[in-house]
């Protein structure tokens, strides 16, 4: 488990500031209450820490993945390394080799791979546009969720995908084309769109898409009185409320949010300013992982 | 689509600008609304709101069904938008699907609260027949006849309208089914138990134009927003669902503002809408 709030880039944990405005969320019988991996409720999963265990999952879907997909043997092998020498890391670009630009994203249980194609040729029944085109798909693999599902298109999150990046990337230095996003939940274990749309930031970066920032997506339950930052799967299907932000931490901007539940003023604000300061801290991490890339691709 | 000379552009946006819009009203009024109830009798309640040249139907339906294997006390609603073609034609086939999509996602997120229940403008224990064995499913469907902007205001508030509208059966269960087995039901088709519509959210969605933000946005002025808010607030004040169009990015300063200034239209409009309401019933009554 990481240390809360630490200095170093490690966790994208929000600072605990005033701690005495938080105090009503945790008292009386609440306090005694563990999340069920064990972490604060104020704190994101960690950066590293995979177990054993953990790792061997990661190489059954790395595996099922590949054969499914076909995937070539060299981008198999660079996943490989991405998994062993990355544990550290929560992000990875260059996950896919036929892809202008890709990322892979492991937060806990939820695993995330997206690839960046284009800009290439909207297609032909497109009416012109002096723009370009942003085209964002979402979907999940048959075995992303327990029970084993059908593994479709989710247009919900496609079309909240594309809203949270569309007001981030400079569309009007490729006109007439289309950059395509197509992002693959691996596995769900909780808050899949923002780490997708942090992943997917990510990817559109990797492939040289003029952005004005990178988008940072963060979720927060609420959970009777208390306020639980990056929910897990079992914990969102008891959620009370929920909240998810996508920001561009640098220009202090939203690009999305949603609420659902009923929400307080005082509980919707604090809940935004975690969400805002976990984003920022998530915003060091991506950027820490997209200069490693360069440096490793210098040398 | 709504094509508009740069002329046209800027008099809207200097008509915003000095608070003076195209059709004559403010930056926070309203076109008036009005409000029609059980406009379909095959359904357990409707509405038609019409409000500027903004036309909605909202119709709700009654089923039984059995429970949520996870929640065995509270029954279930869903939420459905349909954009007929009638309306735009670009609506045709499956040109209006992306629309209909957003206006659902955003309802449910709007009306039916957290995965749990919990702050659901309906009340879903109430739907409940038999724990466990028997519930009420509602399904509530919105058809969009005519669009002139500011579309999922009007379906939330009809669909608020429609709920207070909504009569459903009431339901004897025979007793002596034991265990595992559906208990035989028997459902009367003259007493019919009504719902507490007082719960349930309107959604008042903020337009920003430039700097300042309009309520109640036509096509047109929507067309030149930068980006839209949505809120649904209660009686109690409360926040109950939030989502955002558009592309451009707001500061979260900007954001808590259109909040509190939501919450303070939102009070004019529940009471503008619940005296509106309680009109067009008691002009149901008479009929």
């Amino acid at each position: 488990m990481a240390a809360q709030g630490g200095a170093a880039p490690s966790t994208y944990t929000p600072t605990p500031t005033k701690k005495t405005q938080r105090s009503p969320f945790f008292s009386d019988s609440d306090v005694d209450w563990l999340r069920p991996d064990g972490r604060g409720f104020h704190q994101c999963r960690p950066a590293c820490g995979f177990t054993f265990n953990l790792l061997g999952c990661c190489d059954l879907i790395v595996f099922t993945y590949a054969g499914m997909f076909s995937l070539s043997l060299l981008s198999s092998c660079a996943f490989f390394s991405v998994l062993y020498s990355y544990m550290k890391g929560f992000f990875r670009t260059g996950a896919v080799n036929s892809a202008a630009g890709s990322a892979y994203a492991e937060f806990g249980n939820t695993k995330v791979i997206v690839s960046v194609f284009g800009p290439r040729e909207s297609k032909k029944a497109m009416v012109y546009s002096d723009v370009g085109r942003l085209n964002c798909n979402v979907s999940y693999t048959t075995f992303a969720n327990p029970a084993r599902g059908l593994g479709s298109d989710n247009k919900e999150f496609s079309s909240m995908l594309h809203k949270a990046l569309e007001g981030a990337i400079m569309l009007e230095t490729f006109p007439k084309t289309t950059v395509d996003v197509f992002a693959l939940v691996l596995e769900s274990g909780g808050s899949d769109l923002p780490v997708v749309i942090s992943c997917a930031s990510l990817a559109l970066a990797d492939a040289g898409i003029m952005m004005y920032d990178l988008v940072a997506g963060v979720s927060v339950s609420c959970l009777g009185r208390n306020l639980i930052i990056d929910p897990i799967l079992e914990e969102e299907s008891f959620q009370d409320g929920s909240m998810m932000i996508t920001c561009m931490p640098s220009r202090y901007e939203v690009t999305q949010l949603t609420i659902t539940g009923e929400w307080s003023t005082a509980k919707l604000n604090e809940a935004m300013q975690l969400c805002l300061d976990a984003c920022s801290k998530l915003d060091k991490i991506m950027r820490a992982c997209l200069e490693e890339a360069a440096s490793a691709s210098q040398d | 689509m709504v094509g508009l000379s740069l002329g046209e552009k800027h008099f809207i946006q200097g008509g915003i600008d000095q608070n003076l819009r195209s059709d004559g009203r403010k930056r926070d009024t309203y076109r008036p609304i009005s409000v029609e109830t059980g406009v379909i009798p095959q359904a357990n309640g409707s509405a038609r709101i019409r409000t500027g040249a903004t036309e909605v139907i909202a119709s709700v339906k009654a089923e039984l069904g059995r429970p949520h294997a996870l929640q065995p006390d509270k029954g279930k609603v869903s939420i459905f938008v349909d954009c007929s073609p009638v309306a735009e034609p670009m609506f045709e086939g499956r040109g209006g699907e992306e629309l209909s999509t957003e206006l659902s996602v955003a309802l449910q997120r709007c009306l039916l609260g957290g995965k749990s229940g919990a702050g659901a403008g309906i009340d879903l224990s109430s739907l409940i027949v038999a724990e466990g064995k028997i519930c009420w499913d509602l399904y509530i469907d919105g058809l969009v006849i005519s669009s002139d902007g500011n579309l999922l205001d009007a379906l939330g508030a009809a669909i608020k309208a429609a709920l207070s509208n909504t009569g459903i059966p009431r339901v004897q269960v025979a007793a002596g089914a034991s265990g595992d087995e559906q208990p035989e039901v028997d459902i009367s088709d003259e007493e019919f138990m009504q719902f507490d519509t007082s719960g349930v959210p309107v959604i008042v969605t903020l337009t920003k134009v430039g700097r300042h933000y309009i309520i109640d946005a036509t096509s047109e002025e929507e067309s030149q927003m930068s980006s839209a808010v949505s809120v649904s607030i209660n009686r109690k004040g409360h926040i109950c669902g939030l989502s955002k169009r558009g592309s451009a990015g707001l500061d979260p300063s900007v954001i808590s503002d259109m909040i509190s200034v939501a919450r303070h239209i939102s009070e004019q409009l529940i009471n503008k809408l619940d005296s509106e309401i309680s009109a067009a019933e008691a002009d149901e009554d008479e009929m």
